[in-house]
């Protein structure tokens, strides 16, 4: 699968651009990305997606299935999903967590990165590689480790669309198209 | 190709050796869709507008569409490789062609990677240049006033062509298109003795684009059998490829053709044909899910054809004072596009695009086709924009009252139809008019010199031919260019060299030589 940070739709990213803009605003930065977090976790089961692609019933009613969620949930974000239901637009909810996300880490100057390796990374292994990516980009990078024994050694690290690629697979792959384009010399010349 | 064993060893030994491991940040994102040969991406933050992509399992492709969310691209390679979710690179890379004096002879493809299985090219990196470049502009050019001879009498005579001119080729399917161009590819061995190294050899390049691979097969055997591939690249990129290489093929072609034009030499491309490359472009781009126009085709079609036919150019002698770009100037690259029209609708779509963006068409019917004058050549709608000014001046002269006294045979011959009583001055108009459609008639692969077009066309011209019955025009034309090579061989230089007209002792030379013939012939 794709490392790349996944595409979240145009709709999505306009309504969270306006919870993120009050939010801050209003100083709740915190516990409304608190509250989004809890509900992108709820967003998970493939019983909630279900519900919120195909829920009939009146307002009031979709809203209730929400209801236990939201209460100890600050105002505005209660206002923002029930303003979702009242439009029709419950779907954006899908997405809103990754959506948030990304507005939470382009504020703070952070980005978030997946390094993968033939091995598990030790974590001061991991602290050592995010110090000096974070210098590079001059962003504060926190990196998570994956495993993919298909890179035989070395590393690849993806920070949002952006990639290093030190593993010995890639350095292969490069060698090999390096190989394939090389000049050969015909017989007599 | 052989190559040498221990050669190749040692120069792969060094490859690994220099080989550094890229540590650079790349730009990388996630299939989101493909299919049809097109697949979106998302991620590509700093993709840049025709850059070529890798896919995952080798494929290649090349960004086009550069959306808010997402970048559209076409795939050229098997698509089938590819799938939703597979992580893609950005090569910071545009799509490029080699180029050079060693794609001469060969076949490529689009990419310019030869298919004709004669092994590698032998181009390093240096001679890679980008399918999409600017054409030169106003001040790096002068106007066209060299001749480029198609060897083909109706044309170097009524519609000459300019070296560094855009001269369209049009006409049903079946009318003698690709003959034309085969026939004019034979026909640059005069300029340079057929040796690509001769400065004056004119090189050829044939873009084959959506054509059968059987007729093009068939060009390159027939211009390898006259040895005419010594001095021409065929680019191919025939039905069976993908959509996006049979529209890039065309700028891949003029890519390698601004090479040697930049360099001093003057070049001719062929572009067989730009209908199918509209529809080429009209299938990607309706995938990429742009919105279409008139006739489904993308409303940049005009700008597709235009800036292509744009970097057929006359370099300025100082082409190079002005851009470092230019290693000579001087050069030339002569644009010969053609374009298959249905049932002779010239009012169609692309037709009348490409016609207004050249200096002028060479029109091929099919009714003049099946009444045996080939080649097809409609004198009446055809024209030549430069024209006069790219033709020598012995030929200016003789061939130019040709067009007006075809136009009345033509006239006239519709009249006579009805009436059998014409007066004398009508009678002579036909009996001229059909000896000079005779004389312009011609064989296939048969380019005849310009010198000897001359020839014959003096002897149409003056009414020498009038006397002498229809039939036998085509035997006294041979007999005549025979005897007149044999005899007097000076007469060809003079006829090159005169600077206003045929010189009089010349023509003189010619009259006896016609009465010889003539003689000869009714014996």
């Amino acid at each position: 699968m794709g490392v790349v940070a996944a595409a979240v739709d145009q709709v999505t990213g306009r309504w969270a651009d306006a919870l993120f803009g009050l939010a801050r605003r209003q100083g709740v930065l915190d516990q409304i990305s608190a509250d989004i977090e809890r509900i992108a976790l709820e967003c998970q089961s493939p019983a909630v997606v279900a519900f919120l692609q195909g829920a009939k019933g009146s307002t009031s009613e979709r809203l209730a299935k929400f209801g236990g969620l939201l209460e100890s949930a600050n105002p505005h974000t209660r206002s923002f999903v029930s303003l979702l239901f009242e439009r029709r637009r419950e779907e954006v909810l899908l997405q809103i967590g990754a959506a948030f996300e990304q507005r939470l880490l382009e504020e703070r100057g952070a980005a978030k990165g997946i390094v993968e390796s033939a091995r598990p990374l030790e974590s001061a292994e991991l602290e050592a590689l995010s110090q000096d990516l974070s210098k590079r980009l001059g962003k504060d990078v926190t990196l998570t480790g994956r495993v993919d024994p298909d890179l035989v050694g070395g590393v690849r690290v993806f920070v949002g669309t952006s990639m290093i690629d030190q593993s010995l697979q890639g350095r292969m792959d490069g060698l090999r198209r390096r190989m394939m384009e090389a000049r050969l010399p015909a017989v007599g010349s | 190709m052989d190559l040498r064993p221990a050669e190749v060893t040692s120069i792969l030994e060094k490859e690994i050796e220099n080989y550094q491991g890229d540590s650079r940040m790349q730009s990388v994102g996630t299939v989101l869709s493909v299919g049809d040969g097109v697949a979106r991406v998302y991620g590509l933050d700093d993709c840049m507008m025709n850059e070529l992509l890798e896919f995952a399992g080798g494929v290649s492709g090349i960004a086009l569409n550069l959306e808010e969310d997402n970048v559209g691209c076409v795939l050229l390679g098997d698509a089938a490789k590819v799938r939703e979710g597979d992580t893609v690179k950005a090569t910071g890379r545009i799509i490029s062609v080699p180029t050079g004096p060693q794609l001469l002879g060969r076949v490529v493809n689009a990419m310019g990677d030869p298919v004709d299985g004669k092994g590698p090219l032998g181009t390093t990196e240096d001679d890679l240049r980008p399918i999409e470049q600017d054409a030169p502009s106003v001040v790096e050019r002068q106007p066209v006033d060299q001749p480029l001879q198609t060897g083909i009498k109706a044309v170097d005579a009524m519609i000459p062509i300019g070296r560094g001119q855009r001269e369209l080729i049009i006409g049903d399917r079946q009318t003698g298109k690709t003959a034309l161009i085969v026939d004019t590819i034979l026909s640059q061995a005069n300029t340079g003795g057929g040796d690509p190294s001769n400065p004056d050899q004119v090189i050829c390049i044939y873009v084959a684009v959506g054509q059968k691979q059987s007729t093009v097969v068939d060009i390159v055997r027939r211009l390898e059998r006259a040895g005419a591939m010594a001095y021409t690249i065929v680019v191919l990129a025939s039905a069976i490829d993908e959509a996006s290489m049979q529209y890039l093929s065309c700028y891949g072609g003029c890519a390698m053709g601004e090479r040697f034009r930049d360099e001093g030499r003057h070049v001719v491309i062929f572009y067989d044909d730009l209908y199918k490359q509209a529809l080429a472009y009209r299938q990607v781009m309706l995938l990429l899910r742009r919105p279409p126009g008139r006739e489904a085709f993308p409303g940049d079609v005009f700008n597709l054809h235009s800036r292509l036919l744009e970097r057929a150019a006359r370099l300025a002698d100082n082409a190079p004072e002005i851009n470092p770009r230019f290693k000579a100037g001087g050069g030339t690259l002569t644009a010969l596009p053609v374009v298959e029209t249905q049932e002779g609708d010239v009012s169609a779509y692309i037709p009348t695009n490409v016609i207004s963006i050249t200096d002028g068409q060479i029109f091929l019917e099919s009714s003049l086709f099946n009444s045996g004058v080939r080649p097809a050549v409609n004198a009446g709608i055809s024209v030549s924009r430069v024209g006069g000014a790219a033709q020598i001046p012995a030929m200016k002269k003789t061939a130019g009252s040709l067009r007006l006294d075809l136009a009345q045979f033509r006239e006239l011959q519709a009249f006579a139809q009805f009436g059998s009583d014409l007066d004398a001055a009508t009678q002579a108009k036909l009996t001229r008019g059909e000896r000079l459609v005779e004389v312009l008639k011609q064989g296939q692969y048969v380019p005849v010199k310009v010198a000897d077009q001359v020839i014959i066309l003096y002897a149409g011209s003056t009414g020498a031919l009038d006397d002498l019955p229809v039939k036998q025009v085509g035997e006294f034309e041979r007999a005549l260019i025979e005897y007149v090579n044999d005899s007097h061989p000076e007469v060809a230089e003079q006829i090159l060299s005169a600077k206003k007209d045929i010189p009089d002792e010349t023509k003189a030379v010619l009259d006896g030589a016609i009465t010889a013939v003539k003689a000869q012939i009714q014996a």
